[in-house]
């Protein structure tokens, strides 16, 4: 893809004997006994439309991959469905490894630029998706007040909200992170 | 299970024994010095001295080596002479030399069971090598432990319970025919027991066998023939056993024989009666891929060559509901009467060739199966592939009876996932490879492909299968099956699967798709408590040593009912079974575990925790509610004894006061210095043994007790230990889960730990002055890193003491040497008791602060 003709190889350096561990405690506690069969590529729909190979996250956690692991993009392309959880014939919890790895990976710092951006609004405006123009129209149509009764209209409820996020470190967590992106 | 005591248990006839265990005790002690092995280290003659102080010994003699002739004679003479009723031999390990000892005591007129021995090698000698003064003092309270325990020992009975000389096999497949016929060729009688109208098993609808794929009828038929044949062979079939009660060599059986309704000795199996059946019932040989009649063969092969009705299709066997059959045949072979038989009959062992049940595919319903027609089990592939089967061998698509172009076949279905069954199904690599091969065979052009996580062509001639199949162009692609579909209109079938080598998704299409079944455990029916796993195939006596006996003796295991396994396989270990079982059949009687458990029943209070304690079923309970061990049952492992609440169960040789006798002994002095250690015989005592046979050197202050199994550590004895003043307290055994030699021994010690630990915290006794621990035979060297733990532990323990507590026992320290020793001894022995129990008290205070 990058170099055709790189050395793929994968030296000690590489391998974080940790990694797994670390997921095997944050609940994927079947995740070492993979036997790399495949179900869980085969079921999967997001793989049907991606390159995403379920089976090859699996097998770079239970290795201890974990920088290639956590900065790879194919960590954000599972839709969570669990069917792979559900036909994996070791009842690995293949979907919640793979949440409990992008918990891992936003901590060390490797987030998509998107998820950033829907956090920091978050924080700002205390909603995700904050009120835009057209919707302010849209309520101000229908005889609604132009901002909801939520931390759009109510200081206090946003600067609430804003402790709770500073509090669970949820701020320091983006925001940290948003100038080491930046 | 019926409540028959082994009653028939008779003495051998040679052993009359002329020496009485009954009245005083008089013991002889015979310390050796096994060269220098015990003698540079322990000095023997200053253990001889102290032995004649201990009440009960009337005679000591030392010896250079004791096991050698001469000093076996030595102690014969003494027992003739000083006419001596208990033996304390004070050399190495009893696992090494007991049986020597007791064979010579036994020839001297003693019975065998009045000799135990004093471990001073294993476990002075020579692992306290550099300490000979301690290791002295050891010796000689070991002495005084095994003087101690022989005051109370009694005669043991040696019994044999006599052997009926005939075998049941349960099961005619093609297991239980290979063992039925090495039994029946050894020249004993064999009632063979076959739940379906025909021997033969799954074998005897398979197409062709790996590995060399040959036919698997042709092959099987002369085998059910001689079987047949065979006069020595009671073969009843449509039956299944319905009760066993009894033990080895004398089991009672009830079979229940269901109705043939033709007799097998009057039809020819000439067609006539099917050609005539207006019933359809779909083949249960064919896999239900076809019909037969109401009246029908499995197979043209079939044994006995006869005709069945199936109750439940037949119209009516009489000429007002149809009857057309009984019209038809000219033999007048079938009889409407027939009903339900019951035959009994004794027999002296039993083997489980119960067999396995290919694996349900609507257990894996995402692969289609049922709803897909060109979606079928291997089983079925057979059939179709088969020139006796319902397409005379062509392979067609069930959907529209095409020849199929491509082909897939999914590996390990019901195989090696948690929800079906975890374990790998053993065959079913070799048969899918075959399965690919026949195609070939048969239509090169067909493509082929095997969809397979692990392939595990691991048996003889196997791997040249698998290249054979490679050259003929069979695609092998390394992933599972996740999921299967069917397009509607033409019935093909899509198969989503990663190639797992390139990370690729494949989304192929294929004509048909076989589904390499697994094998599912039928285990589990049989009317006598034998074990089985989870997945229902009966669990072996010992997985390594003791392959196809079960825990119960007298009934044995092979083929398909012990694990999913191939023809070959099956047979080795139907023969085997049948060997083993011969070794029973020939001797005529078979020994008693002389030390099996006795329930004393003035104190039994029926509670039944001990039935459910014995792994062996031995604990019986009849009518009016009296428990009782049968004795043929019982291998003495002591579990039983180890629970009991009422302290009920005599265990000959390790009673309760045998045990504490040793307990007292060995904390008579400073007992806060010592470790009480309990070893079970076959795993922790022989761990103990290697460390002295490695030389592993340790602290002195340890005192082995042997014990049978882990099993028969009472709570008490940690309880009376701690009581006494003991330092610490071991109870080792053999590794969970599953290497206790008694089966659940150690589990259910381990049960028994929070409830001791429990008890020491109302004592104010520190916790980790109790320890358990799981020590194999190999583990030496774990042995001593315990001991020098738990010496540290008691260490720890004596310098947190109040330092004038402990030596306010030094009357218990002042030996008694005079004429009146007796008397003396017990006050003084009565006395470091209270003296041990006052040491007790401050220390409890202690490790509460």
């Amino acid at each position: 893809m990058t170099n055709p003709i790189s050395s793929d190889k994968i030296e000690s350096e590489d391998i974080d004997p940790q990694f797994t561990e670390r997921i095997v405690e944050a609940g994927a506690d079947r995740i070492r006994t993979c036997i790399q069969c495949g179900t869980c590529s085969s079921v999967c729909p997001s793989g049907r439309r991606t390159a995403f190979r379920t089976r090859e996250l699996m097998r770079k956690a239970v290795l201890g991959l974990k920088d290639e692991v956590l900065a790879s993009p194919d960590l954000w392309l599972c839709a969570t469905c669990y069917t792979c959880l559900e036909r994996c014939p070791r009842e690995i919890k293949v979907t919640d490894a793979i949440i409990i790895m992008r918990n891992m990976a936003v901590d060390e710092g490797f987030m998509l630029p998107q998820h950033r951006k829907a956090s920091q609004k978050l924080i700002s405006t205390g909603h995700a998706v904050p009120i835009d123009d057209a919707n302010r129209k849209v309520r101000k149509d229908l005889g609604l007040d132009e901002l909801p009764p939520t931390t759009h209209s109510k200081k206090k409820a946003l600067r609430d909200v804003q402790k709770i996020m500073k509090k669970t470190g949820f701020k320091k967590l983006i925001e940290g992170q948003a100038e080491e992106g930046a | 299970m019926t409540t028959s005591d082994p009653k028939p248990q008779t003495e051998t006839a040679e052993d009359a024994e002329v020496v009485s265990a009954d009245g005083e005790p008089r013991i002889g002690v015979f310390p050796c010095a096994c060269g220098k092995n015990i003698g540079a280290v322990v000095d023997i003659d200053e253990v001889a001295k102290y032995a004649e102080s201990l009440p009960g010994v009337v005679f000591v003699q030392t010896n250079r080596y004791t096991c050698a002739d001469p000093g076996q004679n030595e102690i014969q003479q003494a027992i003739k002479e000083h006419e001596l009723n208990r033996v304390v031999v004070a050399s190495c390990s009893p696992t090494m030399h007991e049986d020597t000892f007791r064979k010579a005591v036994k020839a001297a007129g003693l019975n065998p069971y009045l000799c135990i021995m004093a471990n001073i090698r294993e476990h002075v000698s020579w692992v306290h090598m550099h300490e000979p003064e301690e290791a002295t003092m050891k010796a000689k309270e070991l002495v005084a432990m095994s003087v101690a325990k022989a005051r109370t020992l009694e005669a043991q009975q040696e019994l044999d319970v006599p052997v009926t000389q005939a075998a049941m096999v349960v099961g005619a497949g093609v297991s239980g025919m290979q063992a039925a016929l090495d039994l029946a060729e050894s020249g004993f009688k064999v009632h063979l027991i076959e739940r379906e109208p025909t021997i033969g098993g799954i074998m005897a609808i398979l197409d062709k066998v790996f590995p060399q794929n040959d036919c698997s009828i042709c092959i099987l038929g002369p085998k059910m023939v001689d079987v047949a044949k065979h006069p020595n062979i009671n073969l009843i079939t449509i039956a299944e056993v319905d009760e066993v009660s009894g033990y080895v060599g004398n089991f009672n059986v009830r079979v229940k024989q269901r109705p043939r309704y033709v007799d097998p000795e009057k039809c020819t199996a000439c067609n006539d009666c099917v050609e005539v059946c207006p019933v359809d019932v779909p083949s249960r040989t064919d896999q239900n891929l076809t019909w037969n009649k109401a009246i029908s063969i499995p197979f043209p092969q079939a044994v006995p060559s006869s005709f069945f009705i199936n109750p439940d299709a037949c119209l009516g066997m009489d000429l007002i509901r149809c009857g057309k059959c009984i019209d038809r045949c000219e033999q007048e072979a079938i009889i409407p009467s027939d009903r339900e038989k019951i035959i009994e009959f004794e027999v002296g062992v039993i083997i489980l060739a119960t067999g396995f049940a290919p694996a349900d595919p609507n257990k894996v319903p995402r692969l289609g199966w049922g709803r897909y027609p060109n979606v079928i089990t291997t089983l079925e592939f057979e059939r179709l592939i088969n020139a006796a089967g319902p397409t005379e061998g062509h392979l067609v698509r069930p959907s529209d009876v095409s020849k199929p172009k491509s082909v897939a076949i999914a590996q390990c279905v019901g195989s090696r996932s948690i929800s079906t069954r975890t374990g790998c199904s053993n065959y079913c690599c070799a048969e899918s490879v075959k399965c690919a091969l026949l195609i070939k065979e048969h239509y090169p052009d067909t493509e082929v492909t095997i969809y397979y996580q692990d392939l595990r062509m691991h048996g003889k001639y196997f791997e040249d299968q698998y290249r054979k199949a490679r050259e003929e162009g069979v695609k092998f692609i390394r992933g599972r099956v996740g999921e299967i579909q069917q397009y509607p209109d033409t019935k093909n079938l899509r198969v989503a699967v990663e190639d797992t080598t390139h990370n690729k998704l494949l989304m192929v299409d294929y004509d048909m798709v076989i589904l390499s079944m697994g094998a599912e455990g039928t285990a589990g029916d049989f009317p006598l408590p034998i074990s089985c796993t989870e997945d229902s195939f009966y669990i072996e006596s010992h997985p390594k040593l003791r392959p196809v006996d079960t825990s119960s003796a007298g009934i044995f295991i092979c083929g398909g009912a012990e694990s999913p396994k191939d023809i070959r396989d099956s047979v080795i270990q139907a023969s085997a079974a049948a060997g083993r079982a011969s070794i029973i059949l020939q001797k005529g009687r078979y020994p008693i575990e002389a030390l099996s458990a006795k329930i004393l029943q003035d104190k039994c209070t029926r509670c039944g925790t001990c039935v459910n304690r014995c792994p062996y079923g031995a604990i019986v309970v009849d009518g009016t509610g009296k428990h009782t061990v049968m004795g043929a049952l019982c291998q003495a492992c002591g579990t039983c004894a180890g629970d009991c609440p009422q302290d009920a169960i005599y265990m000959p040789n390790f009673t309760n006061e045998q045990l504490h006798s040793q307990i007292e002994m060995a904390l008579k002095e400073n007992p806060s210095e010592k470790i009480v250690a309990f070893a079970c015989t076959f795993c922790s005592y022989r761990g103990s043994d290697l460390a002295g046979v490695s030389r592993m050197q340790y602290p002195t202050n340890a005192r082995v007790i042997r014990a049978l199994c882990s099993g028969r550590y009472h709570v008490q004895f940690a309880q009376k230990a701690f009581e006494l003043g003991a330092g610490a307290v071991l109870y080792s055994g053999c590794h969970l889960p599953a290497d206790c030699h008694f089966q659940t021994g150690n589990h259910w010690m381990a049960k028994r730990e929070p409830r001791i630990r429990r008890w020491m915290e109302r004592k104010g006794i520190a916790d980790d002055r109790f320890r358990v621990d799981w020590v194999s035979a190999s583990e030496g060297k774990k042995w001593q890193g315990i001991m020098q733990d738990m010496a540290e532990i008691v260490e720890k323990h004596k310098k947190t003491k109040p330092a004038p507590k402990p030596k306010r026992k030094p009357k218990a320290k002042s030996k008694p040497k005079t004429a009146a020793k007796k008397t003396t001894k017990k006050k003084a022995t009565s006395k470091s008791k209270t003296a041990a129990k006052k040491a007790n008290k401050p220390k409890k205070k202690q490790s509460k602060k």
